[in-house]
């Protein structure tokens, strides 16, 4: 350890910092640094400019008309029903992916590998074409069904494998009690398995209802009419109009109308859990 | 965990009925109550419709004055749309209009899954499209335009030499755009729409943009930074599409075609949305 500390011998006259001093200096230097940065953004940017670009008060005032609201709608709607299509069906590949039969967790697996692995808007694009290899296919209450039964499929495949790790989560303990207190394993399953898993997995998957919520963005592949608009199209489709990001800027803040008390909620809950344990 | 398989089994077939509610109806039954009413088409075979008192219309978005959407009322609207409810009006049934890919109407994918009854988005006639999904009568003619920003110094091809041309996918400009690449030595960016195109000009993230003369003079003129230079006579004409396996809803449109022309209501809706008298 001695010949480490050489470097202070060859140089006696500089004075070694006290390791406060050091932590007060590098505090300093992060300090400049921010300094900098909004020094160069005030000198660089031109105010007006972005404004007139971002933020224009007369495209603001466009944006927030009667379409607005609807897309706002649309967005909720789709990600909610996609989410609850997700549920069921990541539930039942959750305890097939842990089933004694073995075909049904080769099943499980293969489904949740592939909807893993492929992105959702090649999922939604097939879906939209769909009606080629089934001539007469229609979704019921179209394009809400199709979007459901699309997102919901791809979600399922995340929500299965966090719903199956919530259910091994759960203590082996409490199946044997049930167990031995004469509970088929069935009902102790239902009724002392599941409601624990769901508890545990609840916050990851509020956190699978924020991803849904930015991927109902991918829906105008499949075809929308002005009706069934979502957010991201109903701000693009204004942006490209009038050659401006305004109206984006204003579909990304309504984003955050949803994501944000989510988010909150996801953090309240995984705080409460914490308190639990 | 016998019970836990028969509840996994439950669950399973639950969810395969859920999905299995995806009804296969059977192509959408001739919109009876629609026929009855128009004398017009009554003696024909009435077309088959996707939606029964719904005539289907696929569009691409923005492509003004053709299709766009009116924020005002939040409907689509334009020349293609205004003429689309003739043929509509002439079948007694309203046009609903879909935003759709424009190669998805092009190609006729969009008649194969069912999703609309007709195109109506500036689609210029070619061959290869009319074999994929075959076209009305003409109704429009048009060609090739240059936007750039003014005081480039591009007037003409030659002068994108080394620079970036805008093409919408899957459209007329970009396959005369790419017909002509070798001889210019432009690089050649595909925009998804017309708007987000012209707005790279404006931008600065192309030099140029080769679109339909109507949408780019309509571009020049609400953004006066940007000028159309060149025009390049292609003779296009545009036409609706529909599907291979409905030519009863062709003969309809270019009935209703045909009796617009005659009875001046093509006129009307030329003159509002060009402020001119068509071309005769």
């Amino acid at each position: 350890m001695t010949t480490i500390n050489a470097p202070t011998a060859i140089q006696p006259k500089k004075k070694k910092l006290s390791p406060r001093k050091r932590a007060q200096r590098i505090r300093i230097v992060q300090y400049a640094v921010l300094g900098l940065l909004v020094l160069v953004a005030v000198l660089f940017a031109d105010g007006q400019q972005i404004v007139n670009v971002f933020f224009r008060p007369d495209l603001i005032a466009k944006a927030l008309g009667p379409g607005l609201g609807m897309a706002l709608l649309n967005t909720v709607l789709y990600s909610i029903g996609a989410f609850i299509f997700g549920l069921v069906l990541g539930t039942v590949l959750a305890l097939m992916k842990l089933s004694q039969i073995g075909p049904y967790r080769w099943l499980a697996t293969g489904y949740i590998e592939f909807f893993r692995g492929v992105p959702a808007i090649i999922v939604l694009l097939a879906f939209g074409l769909l009606g080629i290899a089934f001539p007469g296919l229609k979704f019921p209450l179209a394009p809400f069904g199709t979007v459901w039964t699309a997102l919901g499929m791809v979600s399922a495949a995340y929500m299965a494998e966090t719903i199956r790790a919530g259910i091994q989560a759960v203590p082996k303990g409490q199946v044997e009690a049930a167990r031995s207190l004469g509970m088929p394993a069935g009902l102790a399953t239902r009724y002392i398995v599941m409601p624990q898993a769901f508890r545990i997995v609840t916050p990851p998957l509020t956190n699978e209802l924020i991803l849904l919520v930015k991927d109902s963005s991918l829906v105008y592949v499949l075809g929308l009419t002005t009706g069934a608009f979502e957010l991201t199209k109903y701000g693009r489709e204004m942006s490209s109009t009038y050659g401006n990001l305004t109206p984006l800027i204003v579909a990304g803040f309504c984003y955050l109308l949803i994501t944000l008390p989510l988010t909150l909620l996801v953090r309240r809950m995984e705080a409460r859990q914490r308190k639990a344990r | 965990m016998k019970r836990l398989i028969g509840f996994a089994a439950g669950a399973a077939a639950l969810t395969l009925a859920l999905t299995g509610c995806a009804n296969y109806s059977q192509p959408a039954a001739p919109a009876t109550t629609g026929a009855a009413t128009t004398d017009a088409t009554s003696s024909a075979a009435a077309p088959k419709l996707v939606s029964a008192g719904k005539l289907t219309v696929c569009t691409h978005l923005s492509y003004p004055p053709f299709q766009f959407k009116d924020e005002a009322t939040n409907k689509i609207t334009g020349f293609d749309v205004d003429l689309m409810d003739v043929v509509a009006k002439s079948l007694g049934v309203t046009q609903e209009v879909v935003d759709i890919d424009f190669g998805q109407i092009t190609s006729g994918a969009v008649f194969a899954a069912g999703t609309c009854d007709a195109g109506a988005a500036a689609i210029t006639i070619t061959d290869e499209r009319q074999a994929a999904a075959p076209f009305s009568d003409p109704y429009f003619a048009a060609t090739q335009a240059l936007l750039v920003k003014k005081g480039s110094g591009i007037t003409d091809l030659p002068d994108l030499k080394g620079k970036t041309l805008a093409v919408q996918t899957d459209t007329t400009g970009k396959i005369y755009a790419e017909k002509n690449v070798d001889a210019n030595g432009y690089e050649i960016k595909v925009f998804d729409d017309m708007p987000t195109g012209a707005n790279a000009v404006l931008s600065g993230a192309a030099d140029a943009a080769i679109n339909d003369n109507g949408v780019m003079f309509d571009f020049a003129k609400s953004n006066p930074d940007t000028e159309v230079v060149k025009e390049f006579a292609t003779g296009e004409h545009y036409g609706f599409n529909t599907s291979k396996d409905n030519p009863e809803l062709l003969a309809a449109i270019n009935k209703a075609l045909a009796a617009a022309k005659a009875d001046g209501t093509y006129n009307t809706i030329y003159k509002k949305w060009f402020g001119v008298d068509a071309p005769k």
